[in-house]
């Protein structure tokens, strides 16, 4: 019985006006706007390129080995799959500088330049948003008068007038209802998809394909929500017109009023203060420490004096030696640069000693910055990072902000994924600073000074960013699918049991 | 008997679940919007205020010397940001708010470079990590929401009577065709109209109980002509509905072609096709910019070393000798052709981003929105405003620096070279100020256009509308 209903359905369904409307225009957006996002993103990969290779270029011309203002600089690289959900992609900082006395995070990357960054202004819409808001909106339109159509002509009490359940019945109208919906996400998907293969620019791995099954089926699971809304809006009202005027304010509410409205309302406070501060104190006592002990070293070691350039004046470059402090991203580090082309003959002898001095010096920054880190992230993580989360969690209340941040996951484009590139920069710096403790950099002229010897970069390991592995995506983006199929469930019972009791 | 039409369609609307749901959302979003302004507004005046008091004491600190203010410039430029910043919050994450002055030191000598006007390309914040999201502003309210609230009025004025039977009842009596289009017109109108009002008065109640704003006459008069562009937009809407209405058997279909193009042409068109057109123009990459940069300096540089050697004078000189002349005029040629760079690459971004918003011009709700920024004095136009100020100012500012110059009788008068000018102190009150200014018959030129384009637009669709409900069989 159940397959007669179905197809019943689903032909009643397919010819109809609200089929072909929802397939070309589902066509006509995906594809308009496949082109204008992989135009975008080639742009971004262009820009991308630009920056590592000025980066490149400018460290081969670095003579100094210190890092300062130039230096080994990591670029991060556009996400393919932005294409589906931008997220955070664009947004977040794009270039990160790699120095000796701090771990790198996003709160201090540098955006790198772009031909126009005027052009931010004109938002351009991910394929993941159309199908947000279209697909949506389809749902309910074919869902509101799924029962209260019914009721109204009067058919549903000859269906009923058969020895058939009533389960069945509401079985068959959401298989062939979501049949229907899958198919204009599907042919347009495959258009895009078509799409993306032929741009040169763009090349999908295996793993890419897997992580855009995944938003098919948050998108499968999304679909099911809001044609379920529509559908209890059906099973609750008796006229077909009051069914469409309330499904069409739920929409409007949970899609497009929702989600500002609630971020709009809610407060941001700037850090919780308590904790910030404690944070900032504990960095500020490591770093108190470090600096007793590199006086008490100054004040132990050959040279005279405690100066920390050992009495190098006007030196052709710069050098300074100061402490920063940042309380909103929770920034304290001392900053120590020098970069000296040249230094009068009279201070020739000095430079040994400050040599020697670095040698002590450098690692001990490093492993204070470690230290001071370590302390850094569980800070981070309890104000900034908590607080994004906690607005997240409160988008999600609307089915659209659940699947938003599904798409997000699976692209890679969330906040997991942009500190995945971090956390990849901070294994690199290890990296480098090993490099440098094996060619005894710290402790070399050429650390500060240029005059005699010039750095040599030729061996420095290179950097390069993988994307996490689809499982982690999966990880990441699994529960977000589930809690969307848990809320169908719901509904579906909850339709159920009210068409099981209703009278016809 | 048109309007005892509307009168009859204002009650029905009255009494129905779309008004009240209509009812609660705006005045929802309405109150939301007053109160994030509220909240926020306080911090973007003082955050203006004690940037522009540090750009003022930091110039006043320049005064003791002339050569120093000269080389140094008149520091940082402040945009001052608008009261109506709630009306159209108009892309301030996008937009730098700020336009620098630099100078730098050439090599370890006597001479040092002018200041220039650069343009910051940064994106602020860039910590913040937090999901972003539309400002619900009036822009929001009105384009988004209001237009969709329009269409759900009008989607079964006539194609519900049709199905219901009723329109053959009231054809029936002798009334005239365009009466009972205008009068359904009117009657959806007046019970839009009654809910936006109540919801802006409400906005604006709460915004006026609060000591932290203060709205002048001009500003008022602005909110008016906000509130009118908002109801010609939705009368748009109205219009479409009513066509779409008048054209359609069923009123199920009618509403999915509504919404379908209410889609189409409100929440995509407009970024896709600025997307598209933003493609056409390429301006000046950054790699470009830094090779022309280079290429200037050293077209400058060549000649001068040719002639006159490696190093600048710096021994005080008593009378003007060729090589300080070509090195005040060295100076000043460099500062002037990388400001002209600077320019040039900022004129070509306008040009691109310019070029988008024009083609945007096919989607009513990006006339609405950038009607609006233009009234409420913020977004791009308002930028394009606040360039145009400080390139006015910059001009001032050089123009004083040689006036002030020319009245020290010590000066040998040439700028540049920090012994062939004066170096007396300047009084710091007589130092040009700043001064970040809106006019409204600028705005109103801008947007002329625009209004023109939305009127029209009303009036092919009602005149559509009208059409096609003269031609309907009533079966």
């Amino acid at each position: 019985m159940l397959p007669t209903l179905i197809r019943r359905e689903l032909l009643d369904n397919l010819m109809t006006f609200r089929f072909a409307a929802a397939l070309f225009i589902m066509l006509l957006l995906v594809v308009a706007n496949t082109a204008v996002l992989i135009k975008d993103y080639e742009r971004r990969l262009a820009d991308y390129n630009t920056a590592v290779k000025k980066h490149q270029q400018k460290l081969q011309e670095r003579d100094i080995y210190s890092p300062g203002f130039a230096g080994v600089v990591l670029v991060r690289p556009p996400n393919p799959l932005s294409i589906f959900n931008v997220g955070l992609d664009k947004r977040l900082g794009s270039e990160i500088g790699i120095r000796p006395s701090g771990a790198p995070t996003l709160w201090e990357a540098r955006m790198h330049g772009s031909a126009n960054p005027l052009l931010n202004l004109l938002s351009s819409i991910a394929l993941g948003f159309i199908f947000e808001v279209v697909l949506s909106l389809m749902a309910l339109i074919f869902a509101y008068d799924a029962l209260a159509g019914e009721r109204e002509r009067g058919t549903l009490r000859l269906v009923l007038t058969n020895a058939i359940s009533r389960g069945h019945i509401l079985l068959a109208k959401y298989i062939s209802a979501m049949t229907c919906l899958l198919v204009p996400l599907i042919i347009s998907l495959l258009f895009a998809l078509i799409l993306l293969t032929n741009s040169a620019a763009i090349s999908l791995s295996a793993d890419d394909f897997l992580r855009i099954g995944g938003i098919v089926l948050a998108s499968i699971a999304y679909l099911s929500v809001f044609y379920l809304i529509g559908f209890l809006i059906s099973a609750i009202t008796h006229r077909t017109s009051t069914a469409l005027m309330l499904a069409m304010f739920v929409w409007g509410f949970l899609v497009l009023v929702y989600p500002n409205m609630i971020l709009a309302t809610i407060k941001t406070s700037d850090v919780p203060q308590e904790r910030a501060v404690s944070a900032l104190n504990q960095m500020k006592q490591i770093w108190e420490q470090f600096d007793r002990e590199r006086n008490r070293f100054l004040a132990a070691d050959a040279f005279p004096g405690e100066d920390q350039l050992f009495n190098i004046k006007e030196p052709w470059g710069f050098g300074y030696d100061e402490y920063y402090e940042n309380a909103l991203t929770l920034f304290a580090e001392y900053d120590r640069q020098l970069n000296f082309q040249g230094i009068d003959e009279k201070y020739q002898p000095n430079v040994p000693h400050l040599q020697n001095y670095h040698r002590f010096l450098i690692p001990l920054t490093i492993r204070t910055a470690d230290r001071v880190w370590l302390i850094r992230k569980e800070a981070l993580v309890d104000t900034l990072v908590r607080q994004a989360n906690f607005k997240r969690t409160l988008l999600k209340l609307s089915p659209a902000g659940i699947y938003d941040a599904a798409t997000q996951a699976w692209t890679g484009t969330d906040l997991s994924g942009i500190r995945d590139f971090f956390d990849a920069a901070r294994q690199y710096r290890k990296t480098v600073m090993t490099w440098f403790d094996d060619k005894d950099a710290f402790a070399a002229r050429e650390w500060f000074l240029s005059d005699k010897r010039e750095a040599d970069w030729s061996t420095l390991p290179l950097f390069s960013f993988e994307r996490r592995s689809v499982e982690i995506n999966a990880k990441r983006a699994l529960p977000d699918v589930l809690l969307l199929l848990m809320t169908s469930l719901v509904l579906f019972m909850g339709i159920f049991l009210l068409f099981v009791r209703s009278e016809v | 008997m048109v309007w005892h039409i509307a009168k009859r369609e204002l009650y029905e609307h009255l009494n129905s679940l779309r008004f009240g749901l209509t009812t609660l959302l705006l005045l929802a979003l309405m109150l939301t919007n007053a109160v994030v302004y509220l909240r926020e507004h306080p911090k973007r005046v003082q955050k203006y205020h004690d940037a522009v008091t540090n750009a003022r004491n930091a110039l006043t600190a320049q005064a003791d010397n002339l050569y120093v203010l000269a080389q140094k410039g008149p520091g940082a430029f402040y945009k001052k940001p608008s009261p109506l910043q709630f009306c159209a919050e108009g892309g301030e994450a996008f937009i730098p708010d700020v336009v620098n002055t630099n100078s730098w030191q050439w090599r370890t000598d006597a001479l040092k470079s002018f200041w220039r006007l650069s343009y910051p390309s940064i994106t602020p914040n860039l910590g913040n990590i937090r999901p972003d999201v539309t400002k619900v502003d009036w822009g929001f309210i009105v384009g988004y929401v209001l237009s969709l609230i329009a269409l759900l009025f009008t989607f079964d004025a006539i194609a519900g009577e049709r199905e219901s039977g009723t329109l053959r009842l009231m054809l029936a009596n002798a009334v005239p065709r365009h009466a009972v289009l205008l009068g359904k017109f009117l009657g959806a109108f007046l019970s839009i109209l009654i809910p936006f009002s109540i919801a802006v008065l409400m906005n604006l109640l709460v915004l006026s109980t609060s000591r932290s704003v203060h709205l002048t006459a001009g500003e008022w008069e602005r909110l008016g002509i906000i509130f009118l562009i908002a109801l010609l937009y939705t009368s748009i809407f109205l219009a479409l509905g009513l066509l779409v209405s008048a054209r359609v058997q069923r009123s199920a279909v009618s509403l999915v072609i509504l919404l379908l193009a209410w889609v189409t042409f409100v929440v995509f068109m407009p970024s896709t096709l600025a997307s598209i057109a933003g493609g056409f123009s390429a301006p000046m990459s950054t790699a470009e910019l830094r090779e022309r940069r280079s290429q200037l300096r050293e077209a400058l540089e060549e000649p001068f070393e040719e002639r006159y050697g490696r190093r600048f004078l710096s021994e005080k000189q008593t009378e003007v000798s060729p090589k300080m002349q070509a090195q005040g005029d060295y100076v000043m040629k460099d500062a002037q052709q990388q400001e002209r760079l600077n320019q040039e690459r900022l004129t070509e971004q306008i040009a691109q981003v310019q070029g988008a918003r024009n083609v945007t011009r096919i989607s009513p709700v990006a006339i609405v929105q950038h009607l609006i920024e233009a009234f409420a004095g913020t977004g791009f136009e308002r930028h394009l405003q606040f360039l145009e100020n400080v390139h006015a100012h910059a001009r001032q500012f050089r123009e004083f620096v040689i006036e002030e110059d020319r009245r020290d009788s010590e000066s040998l008068h040439v700028i540049g070279v920090p012994t062939g000018m004066s170096q007396k102190r300047v009084e710091p009150g007589a130092i040009p100020r700043f001064e970040d200014t809106l006019s409204l018959r600028r705005d109103f030129n801008t947007a002329a256009m625009e209004l023109l384009v939305l009127v029209l637009f009303f009036i092919v669709l009602m005149s559509g509308a009208y059409l096609a409900f003269v031609r309907v069989e009533i079966g």
